[in-house]
C-alpha cells in the first residue's frame, strides 16, 4: 500500500518535472530563434536562410515536445 | 562632417558642406580605380586562392557576405572564420550524444521505465543534442574576422546578449604577429594572428584562423594600398 502511494507520487513528480522542463526548453528554443535572427541581421551570408529555417523547425519540435509532455505524461 | 575654419564668419557649430568630399566620392568610380580594384583582387586571389566552398574558413572577395556596420563604399577583401578542425571536439560530443540512447537499454533502471516515458525522454534527448550542436555551429559560423579595404573587423557573438564588435583602420595597424602552437595547429596550419593597433583597442586577435601567414600577407598588401591611397590623397 505504502509503495503503491510512493509510486503514484513519483509519477506525479515526474510528470510535473517533465512539463516544466519542456516549457523551459520551449523558452530556450524561442531564444535560439531570436539569437539566429539577430546574428543574421548583423552578419549576412549564404547559409543564414538555412539557419533561420533550422531554428524555426527546432521551435516547432519544442512545441511538439510540450504537447507530448502534456498528453503522454 | 567638416566645420568651418574661419570662426569669424560663421558660428562654431555651423556645418559647412564639403564639396571636395563629394567630388572625391565621385572619383572613386573612375575606370582607373576599377582597374586598381581588379588588380588588388587578383593580388589577394594570388595569396589566398579562390574560395571553393561557401562554408570555407577563408572567403576571398565574397559577393554575398555582408555585415551591418559596413559602409556603402567599403569593399570586403577577406572574411576569416576559425579553422574547421576547431569544430571537431563538439562534433565528436554530438556523435556520442546521438548514439547515447541506444546504450540506455543496458541501464537497468531506465530500461524498466514506461514505454511512453522512454519515448518522450529520447525525443527530448535528441532535441537537446540538436540544440547543443546548433549553438556550437552558430558560434563558429558567426565568429568572423573581416578585412575590408578600409578596416580590420572582429565580430564575435558569445550569446544573444553579448555581441562584440572591434574594428581598427588599416592605417592604425602598427604590428602584426602570428602564433601557431601545438601539434594540431602545426599539422592543420592554423593559429592566432595578433594585430596591434594605435587605436583605442590595442589589439585585435584573429583566433584559430587557417593559414595565418597568408592573412598576414593580405594585411601587408592592404596596408601598402592604404599608404598609397594616403600619398595619392584618395583616402575616404
Amino acid at each position: 500500500m505504502m509503495f503503491g502511494n510512493l509510486n503514484n507520487y513519483l509519477l506525479i513528480a515526474v510528470k510535473i518535472c517533465g512539463i516544466l522542463g519542456t516549457l523551459i526548453y520551449l523558452i530556450f528554443s524561442l531564444v535560439i530563434v531570436k539569437q539566429v535572427s539577430t546574428m543574421s541581421k548583423n552578419v549576412k551570408d549564404k547559409f543564414n536562410g538555412v539557419l533561420i529555417a533550422f531554428s524555426y523547425i527546432h521551435l516547432m519540435a519544442a512545441v511538439l515536445l510540450v504537447f507530448l509532455a502534456l498528453t503522454i505524461l | 562632417m567638416t566645420r568651418s575654419n574661419d570662426l569669424d564668419l560663421v558660428a562654431p557649430d555651423d556645418v559647412i558642406e564639403n564639396k571636395m568630399e563629394e567630388t572625391r566620392n565621385e572619383k572613386l568610380e573612375t575606370p582607373t580605380d576599377t582597374v586598381k580594384t581588379a588588380n588588388l583582387k587578383e593580388k589577394i586571389y594570388g595569396i589566398v586562392g579562390h574560395t571553393k566552398h561557401p562554408l570555407s574558413s577563408l572567403l576571398v572577395n565574397p559577393h554575398v557576405f555582408n555585415f551591418e556596420e559596413k559602409d556603402d563604399a567599403e569593399k570586403i577583401i577577406l572574411v576569416a572564420r576559425p579553422h574547421w578542425i576547431t569544430n571537431l571536439s563538439w562534433i565528436l560530443i554530438t556523435v556520442l550524444l546521438i548514439i547515447g540512447p541506444s546504450l540506455l537499454k543496458f541501464v537497468p533502471l531506465i530500461g524498466e521505465m514506461p514505454a511512453k516515458l522512454q519515448m518522450i525522454s529520447i525525443f527530448a534527448w535528441y532535441m537537446i543534442t540538436f540544440a547543443f550542436a546548433f549553438e556550437k555551429f552558430l558560434s563558429w559560423y558567426f565568429d568572423v574576422y573581416i578585412i575590408t579595404d578600409e578596416r580590420v573587423i572582429d565580430i564575435n557573438f558569445n550569446n544573444l546578449l553579448d555581441k562584440k564588435f572591434s574594428e581598427t583602420k588599416l592605417s592604425m595597424i602598427q604590428d602584426i604577429t602570428s602564433r601557431v602552437s601545438g601539434m594540431g595547429q602545426t599539422i592543420f596550419n592554423y593559429g592566432n594572428v595578433y594585430i596591434q593597433t594605435a587605436a583605442e583597442i590595442p589589439e585585435i586577435t584573429f583566433e584559430m584562423v587557417p593559414n595565418p601567414e597568408k592573412i598576414i600577407k593580405v594585411l601587408q598588401v592592404m596596408r601598402e594600398e592604404e599608404e598609397k591611397e594616403i600619398l595619392e590623397g584618395r583616402v575616404r
